[in-house]
């Protein structure tokens, strides 16, 4: 009985059979081949590839799996930018949460400046900025703290809102009578600045005195400055 | 040369972008339990498949990738590892670009709404009392609207019988919170009120608006000054 099995020689597939005699051609076990199956063997004519046998090496599955690889590569090219999109969307709001905070930490210091503690809170309020406002803060502010240790008022403070600013008008810039915005902190020092609104009210209690509410509307530039978010601009909109 | 490409791209390309493309999915969804399970049964079947890929490998010396008389299975390893990225791919879009592209829209709508509310109920016309309150009415989810026009309608008739006029201009609008549903906006205006026989009064207004998504439509479903107290 006859048995069959596929060689793989250098090129194509070819087809030998095994007698191991039962057909009596042959005494021995040998390899019956069809002309042309072996082209290594002496003798036999070189085959030439036809285009069928080439065809064969992009058969339909092959070419449904370079389609689908293609496929595949350009899927992983769409994650890789949704991923980036959607990690600079998350670091966005990330920094915004922390330049809300920022703010909301250096007005609650402000507003709650008392006699007791009015050299400390400036020391605080001065660590927090950046810029103009830092070199210009003492000149901005000793007025405000020599009222402070005069009234020797004591005053509690509350930040009511914290937003990112959105829209803004500068109504004043319609009115030549009125100053114009502090400007922001320039570009080499800092790689963003954004504008942070804050709304507080603060209740100052003198001696012998009625208490004083104080409507704080807050508009602070909160600038990137190594990563730490600090006040570059302060101006309050009236 | 030929082979070593094959077994990079089928046996060791396909499963690594399967196992990779799943665990994105879960990093996109947040991990909820129900993909964890999910993911958990589909990883280890592709570590199954790729375990019986080696033993075979070591046994006939060929692999899914190399084995010439397979290219069935090979189409079918491509076909599931491409079909695990297209649907990370789905996912992410969903999840991720859809939001962040939703909030991008939705932050400049809140605050546009807000305003145009704001000012309309700061603003006041003796010769015709309730076009700002219907212009504000009209952006208010309906059950407020009708008690903002009841609330107002009083205060605007005094104001019609002294002839007093009220404009408000928007100085600065901020976002205070926004979720997919309810939003909060800051909106700081300066307003003037004209009296017959006095001088124009100006003040600061900050009012915080609180919106609502309806159907797809941001609605105000509050209006409350901040500085209260």
């Amino acid at each position: 009985m006859a048995e069959q099995i596929v060689l793989g020689a250098d090129r194509g597939i070819d087809m030998g059979e095994i007698d191991p005699g039962t057909l009596s051609v042959y005494r021995h076990v040998t390899i019956i081949t069809m002309r042309g199956n072996l082209p290594c063997m002496p003798g036999v004519d070189e085959v030439p590839e036809t285009g069928a046998q080439r065809s064969r090496v992009f058969s339909g599955f092959g070419v449904a799996s370079a389609v689908l690889a293609i496929a595949a590569v350009a899927a992983v090219a769409l994650i890789a930018v949704m991923w980036s999109g959607h990690r600079a969307s998350t670091a966005e709001r990330s920094y915004q949460a922390r330049s809300m905070q920022a703010a909301a930490e250096w007005t609650a210091v402000l507003i709650n400046m008392n006699t007791d503690n009015v050299e400390g809170s400036l020391q605080r309020l001065r660590d927090g900025t950046v810029g103009e406002l830092n070199s210009g803060f003492d000149t901005s502010i000793a007025p405000y703290r020599d009222v402070v240790k005069a009234l020797r008022s004591a005053t509690t403070g509350q930040v009511e809102s914290v937003s990112i600013e959105e829209i803004h008008d500068d109504l004043d810039a319609r009115d030549p009578q009125r100053p114009t915005a502090p400007a922001s902190l320039a570009p080499e020092f800092s790689a963003r600045t954004d504008t942070v609104l804050v709304i507080a009210t603060s209740v100052s209690e003198n001696a012998g005195n009625k208490p004083t509410t104080v409507r704080w509307n807050l508009r602070l530039g909160v600038s990137d400055v190594d990563g730490k978010p600090m006040i570059s601009r302060l101006e309050s909109l009236r | 040369m030929r082979n070593l490409a094959r077994v990079l791209a089928i046996d060791i390309g396909a499963p690594v972008a399967a196992i990779s493309a799943l665990l994105i999915i879960g990093v996109m969804l947040d991990w909820p339990l129900w993909w964890v399970s999910a993911c958990s049964i589909l990883c280890l079947l592709i570590v199954q498949g790729a375990l019986i890929n080696l033993v075979l490998y070591r046994r006939d010396s060929v692999t899914v990738g190399t084995d010439d008389d397979k290219p069935a299975i090979r189409l079918a390893v491509t076909g599931l590892a491409a079909a695990a990225l297209a649907s990370a791919v789905a996912v992410g879009y969903t999840n991720w670009i859809l939001p962040d592209r939703t909030f991008t829209t939705d932050s400049a709508e809140v605050v546009r709404i807000a305003t145009q509310v704001s000012e309309a109920t700061a603003t006041f016309t003796p010769t015709d009392p309730s076009s700002s309150i219907e212009r504000a009415a009209a952006l208010m989810v309906p059950e407020r609207a009708e008690a903002f026009k009841a609330q107002f309608g009083s205060a605007t008739a005094d104001m019609a019988k002294r002839n007093v006029s009220a404009q408000a201009s928007t100085v600065s609008a901020g976002l205070e919170a926004l979720g997919p549903s309810s939003a909060s906006v800051v909106v700081i205006m300066r307003g003037t009120q004209n009296a017959p026989g006095q001088d124009p009064g100006v003040a600061v207004l900050s009012l915080r608006v609180a919106l609502t998504k309806q159907q797809g439509d941001w609605r105000v479903i509050d209006v409350a000054p901040i500085n209260s107290r």
